[in-house]
């Protein structure tokens, strides 16, 4: 989260601020706080299009201080730790990382998943966000339509995504103001732009999507059918999107068991996918992961072979191995069958 | 009459058009000579053709015609067989609503049925093409004739189910007479698909996904018709089993509740929660249409009303489960709410007046007075102990809870509006000056101000390293304990709402009709939600359900989900609800400018309770040891059992 604090001129949080102190404001308040060290090279490092100060500097006349009071500062009742020297520091597990990988199977014969990540990593630098966008669509069609459809709907969406999130962050346009539209309407429009180019260029296809946006530790999807993603930490394994398929919204209405879904004839009906109508409703979903917490996004040819404690086991067990972790499922899925294109990305947030 | 493009035993390729259909004036097994295309099914086309059987009168009939694509030679005798056992069945019906069969017969891999011929369209087509809505005594007429047909086959000898009711196999011919085609003969040549597809069937009831049709699923499925009648949103478009989504009165409010109860009944998702039998359906749409021309103007009997609704009415009844404890009147509105410290409450007054009364018998502790009407909330100074209070008068004042006497009151250049909080030994708050101050409690001297440059009518929110605060500008300000500027959130109107921080989020309405979520390490805005009119009402976080749940000028309190920002209920009330909630226990209680202070089910959004005041109630409730204490505009603070 650091870097767009940076390039918004925002103040750090905890104890962090030292780093920072160069650009703020004197303190207008006698105290016998720690002095804070200006970081060499840091004010620099800024960049200088930037919103580096509050539009709106504080007045703060002389005789209204309460200039007799030497503990303001540590307001919060604290003694501030003594914030490091040296801030530019690799550390493991820092940074996003991610695996990702899409396989035919072992019945078809051409591959209609596609998958996309794109990851700026940026706890080195303040030159580029830390800032992951992930997309697996699985297309549904005859002929070719299929794999163009998944294949357009990714491409759309993280054109769509960039432009509108990371770009602008780059810039320091991005910000607070119910004049852009949030995070999550961003990827909402995402989706919905590549609805509209799926169904004019490829009007017999249909393709599933689940995206995700990462920004730090926050999660931020867009979903649409019956690719999921699942939130996976040591302690659970969660759901975080919902199928918008028959047997779900059977399941939801206790009309069927989970269990009975698995045999159902008609499994594999959506009710919702891209690529089949003009409006289209998609599902937003957000969340703030923990620290070290893992985001999987897979098709349907993962999770119907795969057992979801499964796929919990193996994430962690190659947890510092995302990559490794994919192959794993890719090749359980296959063992048990590989009845369907087997696409996942795993993703480890920073501690 | 001769015919010499005769062909006897089967379609000659010749006679297909080149997109497999018979082509005009081809003749069909010796008899029936094609003038034309009128459907296209699933399986194959709908022909319309003339029956030379009767040279002299022109009579035309409808040939259906199947293609059996079985590649196993007695998979495909199988089937003929299948169809040749329907075909009998569908001959031996007769109701006026049923087209009557003629003849079948099958020609190499294709079936054909030859029945009356319908001049007329099917109601898909109808709708598709209306700009208005259909007359409701029309549609009414309708459904009961199509209860009437249902009542027919469910009652053959053995049990008919049609299985497949919806507006493209309802026709309605020239004179308004309406007819149930297509008895899904065609399903017996179907194979089973195994491909991912998109879109179900949209009409058919839960249990007939489960391979479980019985003649509830038609009720269902009527339902599911009528209420696309009504609505004229298509089910296939939207999710399974979503009917109560989409209200049909809110598509058109012509339709008469009753009637609307009837179509939601016929649409539970349970097959016991609707009608029993077709008969029963057509009886409750025959008392709706009595009582739509007038002649019976008693309300529909309870028995034909769906239960969701009879559920509705009982949690009305239930109203008075509340117990008032006691009531203090004060001289003036009471607008703000209420604190707490040791037994005693406090709350502030458009008399002017801070009011410290005891919380169990509701008697005076003792009153201070300030120079304006006070309209914020205190907050308490436990070290002290004070109550601090912000006044109209342009002061906050602290005041010594023992004695009821001035601790210290700091100045501003403005009313102030916006409640106090107190922690880390400060006092933060706003005014109307456009400042954020923060002071210190041991002194009431100001440690710093900001100029946010807009009047605060919110209450800061302080958390470990911060403080947030939103201004009439409708920026939300965060700043460090230092008063550092952090980041800043433009909204497009006013905030007047106390943000609530929950998981590391802040959400708050404004007078832009939207709740926003917005992330308090950069001031982002993560997922906004619109309402119907203007937000000023503090929102609460329900963790236990992931809602948050606010007021609106509207008149609804809404509960919306924290991780999809969509509605998960709302709850209307009959004014505007600018009051913040309070939650407890699974309960949301909150006050409205109805008059009434609200309990409701945190989880579904019913009304577990309600207590009338005599005013508009603005306040936010505070609850402790099961009482909650708030005041109203008529005056008094209430001490209410929760
Ligand atoms: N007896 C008839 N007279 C006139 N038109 C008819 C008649 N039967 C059917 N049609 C027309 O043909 C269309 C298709 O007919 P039908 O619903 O029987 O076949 P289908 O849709 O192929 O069947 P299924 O729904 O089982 O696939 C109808 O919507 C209607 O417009
Ligand atoms: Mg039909």
């Amino acid at each position: 989260m650091d870097w767009f604090r940076r390039f918004l001129g925002l103040q750090p949080t905890d104890n962090e601020e030292a780093t920072e102190s160069a650009v703020q404001p004197a303190k207008p308040i006698a105290t016998d706080a720690p002095t804070q060290p200006n970081p060499i090279g840091k004010k620099e490092n800024l960049a200088p299009s930037m919103e580096t100060l509050p539009k709106r500097p504080r007045d703060l006349p002389p005789s209204e201080l309460d200039t007799d009071e030497a503990d303001m500062i540590a307001a919060d009742g604290r003694t501030r730790k003594l914030p490091p020297l040296e801030t530019v520091q690799p550390e493991v597990g820092h940074q996003l990382v991610y695996g990702q990988l899409s396989d035919v199977g072992q019945m078809r014969d051409n591959n209609q998943d596609a998958v996309l990540s794109f990851v700026s990593s940026a706890s080195l630098s303040q030159a580029a966000p830390n800032f992951g966008l992930f997309v697996v669509a699985d297309g549904m069609g005859g002929h070719e339509n299929g794999e163009r459809a998944s294949a357009i709907a990714t491409r759309v969406i993280a054109k769509h995504v960039i432009d509108e999130i990371f770009i602008p962050s780059l810039s320091g346009e991005i910000g607070s103001s119910a004049d852009r539209p949030t995070i999550t309407e961003v990827l909402r429009e995402a989706v919905q732009q590549a609805n509209h180019v799926v169904s004019e260029q490829v009007p017999d296809g249909g393709t599933t999507v689940t995206t995700a946006a990462i920004i730090g530790h926050a999660a931020y999807l867009a979903h649409v059918g019956d690719s999921r993603a699942y939130l996976i930490t040591d302690e659970f394994i969660e759901q975080i999107t919902r199928d918008h398929s028959l047997v779900q919204r059977l399941i939801e209405l206790d009309q069927l068991t989970p269990e009975d879904a698995v045999e159902h004839p008609q499994r594999n009906v959506l009710y919702r996918a891209l690529g089949q109508n003009d409006h289209l409703d998609v599902d937003p979903v957000f969340r703030q992961l923990p620290p070290g917490a893992f985001l999987l996004i897979c098709s349907d040819g993962l999770w119907n072979l795969v057992k979801r404690e499964e796929i919990q086991q193996i994430v962690l067990e190659e947890r510092d191995t995302p990559q490794q972790a994919c192959q794993r499922l890719v090749e359980m899925a296959n063992d048990r069958g590989g009845t369907d294109n087997i696409t996942v990305i795993i993703v480890r947030v920073p501690n | 009459m001769v015919d010499t493009r005769q062909f006897a035993i089967e379609p000659n390729k010749d006679l297909l058009g080149v997109d497999g259909t018979l082509q005009q004036n081809s003749v069909l097994n010796n008899r029936y000579r094609i003038s034309g295309v009128v459907g296209v099914g699933g399986m194959g086309s709908v022909y319309q053709a003339r029956d030379l059987q009767f040279p002299d009168v022109e009579r035309y009939v409808a040939v259906k015609e199947m293609l059996n694509l079985s590649q196993n030679r007695d998979m495909r005798e199988q089937m003929k067989g299948n169809f040749e056992r329907e075909a009998n069945i569908l001959a031996s019906l007769s109701h006026p609503a049923i087209p009557a069969i003629y003849d079948y017969f099958t020609i190499k891999d294709r079936a054909y049925l030859v029945m009356e011929y319908i001049n007329g369209k099917n109601l898909e087509v109808i709708l598709s093409q209306l700009d208005e809505t259909l007359p409701i005594d029309m549609v009414l007429g309708w459904a009961i004739e199509l209860c009437d047909v249902l009542d027919y086959l469910h009652n053959r000898p053995t049990p008919i189910i049609f299985r497949d009711m919806k507006p493209s196999n309802i026709m309605i011919d020239v004179n308004g007479r309406l007819r149930l085609i297509d008895f899904g003969i065609a399903r017996v040549f179907q194979q089973n698909k195994k491909m991912t597809m998109i879109g179900t069937e949209g009409y058919s009831a839960p249990e007939q996904y489960k391979g479980s049709p019985m003649p509830q699923s038609d009720i269902y499925a009527l339902g599911a018709t009528l209420h696309q009648v009504f609505t004229n949103e298509d089910p296939r478009l939207h999710a399974p089993f979503t009917f109560a989504d989409r209200p049909i009165r809110e598509y058109n409010p012509n339709v008469p509740p009753m009637l609307e109860a009837v179509i939601m009944k016929a649409l539970a998702y349970d097959p016991l929660q609707r009608y029993a039998t077709a008969r029963e359906m057509k009886e409750a749409l025959e008392t709706v249409r009595r009582a739509m021309q007038g002649s019976v103007t008693a309300a529909i009997s309870l028995g034909e009303v769906p239960s969701e609704a009879v559920e509705e009415w009982g949690s009305e009844q239930t109203s008075s489960k509340s117990q008032l404890r006691w009531k203090f009147k004060v001289e003036d509105e009471i607008r703000s709410g209420a604190a707490h410290h040791e037994g005693t409450l406090f709350v502030g007054a458009r008399d002017h007046n801070l009011w410290a009364i005891y919380a169990d018998s509701g008697e005076l502790r003792w009153k201070f007075a300030t120079e304006a009407p006070i309209v914020t909330n205190p907050d308490i100074y436990r070290e002290g102990p004070t109550v601090l209070i912000g006044s109209d008068d342009h002061h906050l004042y602290s005041v010594d809870i023992p004695t009821g006497r001035l601790h210290w009151k700091l100045q501003t250049k403005g009313p102030v509006r916006s409640s106090p909080s107190v922690i880390h030994g400060h006092v933060f708050f706003g005014s109307d000056d456009g400042y954020l101050y923060a002071a210190r409690m041991s002194t009431g001297r100001a440690a710093w101000r900001y100029a946010v440059e807009a009047p605060i009518r919110s209450q800061p929110v302080v958390l470990e390293d911060m403080v947030i605060v939103a201004a009439e500008s409708g920026d939300v300000v965060a700043l460090d304990l230092s008063g550092q500027f952090k980041w800043r959130f433009s909204a497009k109107r006013t905030v007047i709402s106390t943000p609530a921080i929950h998981d590391g989020i802040a959400y708050f309405g404004s007078y832009d009709y939207h709740l926003y979520a917005v992330d308090i390490k950069n001031g982002w805005s993560i997922w906004r939600f619109r309402a119907g009119k203007p937000i000023i009402s503090s929102p609460v976080v329900v963790p236990e359900e992931e809602i948050v749940v606010f007021g609106c000028a509207d008149g609804y309190i809404y509960a919306v989900d924290l991780f999809n920002n969509r509605e998960r209920w709302k709850f209307q009330t009959d004014n505007q609800v600018v009051a913040s909630p309070a939650y407890e226990n699974g309960n949301i209680y909150i006050g409205s400018v109805d008059q009434n202070i609200y309990c409701i089910d945190a989880q579904k959004g019913r009304e577990l309770w309600r207590f009338q005041t005599e005013g508009p109630v603005t306040a936010k409730p505070f609850i402790l040891d099961g009482v909650m204490y708030i005041g109203s505009l008529d005056h008094n603070l209430y001490a209410i059992k929760a």
